[in-house]
């Protein structure tokens, strides 16, 4: 436990200490800035709309098939573990998930899925 | 206070931070910005501190200009290289305190930064005036409400509205107008494009902002200027090709800076500036790196393929497998063991390779050439495509060709097609006008 | 001090972060040189990230129009804070370890994937629309290294039975996992280049989004940003240096040394890289991460486990 502790620890600090350099800057100088000066860079001209928009995501279905294989990698974790403890069963076992989830790339990449223009 | 003071020391030491912006008469000058010791060119306004205009600034490009000025982070200043002759709008009347100085004077550019740096300089106030670009209008007291479900004005911009798309999901699509001085595209190039997720759904090519002069750009500014002249008068064919090899390294090194290779293209800048016929072989070498460097090819491979029948000159043909080359019929060429070099694919790829080979060859021909002078009459073919009296410059066929290339292209994929259709804006102007300028 | 009390842990990962993001920035600039000119200028080099930040942090910090402030300013703190949570896993020497907790692999993991989250919020946070492409392309690569890094990092832990760091340090005594798992360590550096989306896998801040995420960042919002993405590159290049070059282990230097050697090596590697390899087609990369890295990667896995058996 201590060691989660100190490990968030050092997270939290880096995490300020990036956030100090900024603070630096802002402290020498912090003007407030002309509507001009914050347009967005579009090479010159003025943009049309908010960038914020419902925008369209095309690698969903690859995203969807990286879901499959996060869950994958939750059993592969413990199974690592234990692995060579059971020996070759448990190889033979993680080698069927495995190939069981590779026919599902093999399907996407078939379908199209991993390519989107 | 101390802390200010000593950053400020340390700061007056590194490289300048320059955003370019290439008007009139400019391009020619571009490929030495980049070679200048103690500066360095930059991918966005924001990162730099100092705005480099070369060139003269037609009507079109001065709002857009201005725009960009201040989208520069305080402390900036603004270095102008005007050129010969100062026929457009005098940026000291609109920009107040811009620095003249002669083309490829780095001196007086890195003096410009040290000072702003260390505080003899005060930053450039803002060009435009301290009004909201945009409106509120709308229902609400955030600009918000209107019709529709994203409707009104909120913050002073409209949201973006859905449209179909050929996936068969209707979700929003982006008007963007990236502008005259957007780093990927060559300077001058306006597109509107309309851009749904990261595919690029429709693209229209915007006013050429060269066309601003009431008597078209200069044909001495083009950066195939001495090509235009030889054209008319006669010329020795080394200088000519001495040219060709050196407009292609330039553009080469653009192209090598977009697919992220900046320290290559330095590399290659270095090798243009320095150019003689002489250095055939290391051209040569180049070549074949270049070739065999398979990260390169594998990002312009199948990207941007123009078939013959689009476009039917230059580079882009040959590149597409047709032999056409105004220098099979020029005479001046016989005897030197001159045949175009073609390639295949009509992709981004081909036309790298084909440019670097036909740099090679340029200087190859050079060499064998010796002091044989070409007489002007038959049709010279310039790094673009032949130049002949009464027919338009090349630049302009390519920039038609770009809303039929680009539509259906992911981003990174269109930005790559059009860097390596090698356009120039104000060839395209001066090509507008009636035929090449007599 | 002990490492594992919060003013040692602090100082330890802040000073490897800090050295390693000044070595990066002064590879970045000797490398870049000498592939544009052909010689080093070390001196210059040494002052150049110097001299940049100081530059940067008298620069005024840009806004746009409308951004989402908080989730501008605290993405790159967030992007360096998972840095340091990675390099809190990797033991430096012999007891020298801030976190060395039994799961220290899921830990980076995990880390790593907040990575995702930072970048994409950095480029989201602008409202401009390339900065937005920036992130949103960043997303669909990272979403395709991420099973390769994981399980090139389950291979490793294979013979160590233990998914700890230090553990994994622990069963190279004999043998380094780059000999014995020769396929971990290229697919390992391809995932990390794309962790701190360095050259070749730069989608996020290329010079064809003119600057993707940085494109309306200036100033000392820069310097956070930049510092930020050194972290994460020294992160996985402590992880790799600990996981497949045998960590602190070695013959005469102490510990320390030895862990700073091999990751200097690993760093000059991934510098190098990004000076010398174009930019990836992101279609293309991710067809081939699926197709191609997580095949390789499952081999790795599997001969690995056949081989510790």
């Amino acid at each position: 436990m201590a060691a989660f502790g100190a490990a968030l620890t050092v997270v939290v600090a880096v995490g300020l200490g990036v956030l100090f350099t900024r603070w630096i800057g802002l402290a020498l100088d912090s003007a407030t800035l002309t509507p001009p000066e914050r347009v967005p860079f579009l090479g010159g001209g003025q943009p049309e709309v908010h960038a914020w928009s419902r925008f369209h995501v095309r690698y969903y279905a690859m995203a969807l098939l990286f879901l499959a294989f996060d869950m994958e990698m939750v059993f592969m974790y413990p199974w690592a573990v234990v692995f060579v403890e059971e020996g070759a069963v448990a190889l033979a076992e993680m080698l069927m998930f495995i190939v069981i989830l590779l026919l599902g790339i093999l399907y996407a990449w078939r379908e199209g899925a991993l390519e989107w223009a | 206070m101390g802390l200010r003071r000593a950053l400020a020391r340390l700061a007056a030491a590194a490289e300048a931070p320059v955003f370019p912006v290439i008007g009139a008469g400019g391009r020619s000058v571009a490929g030495e910005i980049a070679l200048l010791g103690g500066v360095r060119v930059v991918d966005s306004p924001r990162a730099a501190n100092v705005l480099l205009v070369v060139g003269g600034i037609t009507p079109g490009l001065l709002a857009p200009l201005l725009q960009v000025h201040d989208q520069l982070p305080t402390p900036r200043a603004t270095v102008w290289w005007p050129g010969e002759p100062v026929e457009h709008q005098d940026l000291r009347t609109v920009l107040g305190e811009v620095v003249v100085a002669r083309p490829g004077d780095g001196d007086t550019l890195r003096g410009v930064f040290a000072e702003l740096v260390g505080g003899g300089r005060l930053s450039d106030p803002p060009a435009l005036p301290d009004d909201e670009p945009a409106e509120w209008r709308g229902v609400g007291p955030y600009g918000q409400g209107g019709t529709g479900m994203t409707g009104g004005v909120p913050y002073g911009r409209p949201l973006a509205k859905r449209s179909p798309d050929p996936d068969g999901l209707e979700l929003d699509q982006l008007p963007l107008r990236i502008g005259p001085m957007f780093p990927p595209l060559p300077p001058g190039l306006i597109l509107d494009i309309a851009l749904q997720g990261d595919v690029i759904r429709e693209v229209a090519v915007g006013d050429n902002p060269f066309l601003g002069h009431p008597d078209g750009p200069a044909p001495a500014g083009l950066d195939t200027a001495l090509f235009l002249e030889a054209a008319r008068r006669p010329q020795p064919v080394a200088t000519i090709e001495l040219a060709r090899a050196r407009h292609h390294l330039r553009w080469a090194a653009g192209t090598l800076r977009l697919h992220g290779l900046a320290s290559e293209s330095l590399r290659v800048l270095r090798l243009a500036r320095a150019l003689r016929p002489e250095h055939a072989l290391e051209v040569e070498t180049l070549a074949r790196r270049l070739r065999g460097r398979r990260s390169l090819s594998w990002a312009t491979r199948g990207v941007g393929v123009v078939t013959p029948a689009q476009v039917g000159f230059g580079p882009v043909a040959r590149a597409a497998g047709v032999a056409v080359d105004a220098r099979l019929d020029d005479p001046a060429y016989d005897g030197i063991g001159f045949s175009p070099v073609v390639n295949d694919g009509g992709d981004a790829r081909a036309r790298l390779r084909q440019r670097l080979a036909e740099a090679a060859q340029a200087l190859d021909l050079a060499n064998r050439a010796g002091a044989r002078v070409r007489q002007p009459g038959p049709a010279l073919e310039g790094p673009r495509g032949p130049l002949s009296a009464g027919e338009a410059l090349p630049s302009a066929a390519l920039v038609d060709l770009l809303p039929r290339l680009l539509v259906g292209q992911e981003w990174g994929d269109a930005m790559t097609t059009v860097a390596s259709l090698d356009l120039d804006l104000e060839e395209a102007a001066a090509g507008a006008r009636a035929g090449a300028p007599a | 001090m002990r490492w594992s009390s919060p003013l040692g842990a602090v100082v330890l990962v802040a000073g490897v972060l800090s050295a390693g993001a000044y070595v990066v920035a002064v590879l970045d600039v000797a490398l870049g040189r000498l592939t544009a000119a052909g010689h080093l200028r070390l001196r210059h080099a040494l002052r150049q990230p110097l001299d940049e930040t100081a530059l940067l942090l008298l620069t005024r910090p840009s806004r746009t129009e409308r951004p989402d402030a908080q989730a501008w300013a605290l993405a790159p703190a967030l992007l360096g804070a998972m840095a340091a949570a990675a390099v809190a896993t990797v033991p430096l020497g012999r007891g020298i370890a801030v976190a060395d907790v039994a799961d220290g692999i899921v830990l980076f993991g995990a880390a790593m994937a907040m990575v995702m989250v930072a970048v994409y919020l950095h480029g989201w946070s602008a409202n401009s629309p390339m900065p937005l492409l920036g992130g949103y392309r960043f997303i669909a690569l990272a979403l395709s290294y991420e099973m390769p890094l994981a399980l090139v990092l389950i291979a490793a832990a294979l013979p160590a039975e233990s998914l700890s760091v230090g553990a994994i340090v622990a069963s190279q005594h004999d043998l380094w996992n780059v000999v014995r798992q020769p396929l971990g360590l290229p697919l390992y550096l391809i995932a990390g280049a794309g962790l701190a989306f360095w050259g070749p896998l730069d989608t996020a801040d290329g010079p064809d989004l003119a600057g993707g995420t940085t494109a309306e960042v200036s100033g000392p919002s820069r310097v956070a940003w930049e510092l930020a993405r050194r972290f994460v590159l020294v992160a996985v290049a402590v992880m790799g240096a600990a996981v497949f070059l045998g960590g602190w282990q070695g013959p005469m230097l102490p510990g320390p040394a030895w862990m700073a050697l091999k990751t200097l090596v690993l760093l000059a590697g991934l510098v190098w890289m990004a000076h010398r390899v174009a930019r990836v087609r992101l279609e293309r990369f991710v067809v081939v991460a699926w197709t191609v890295l997580i095949p390789l990667a499952l081999v790795d896995v599997f001969v690995s486990g056949a081989i510790a058996l």
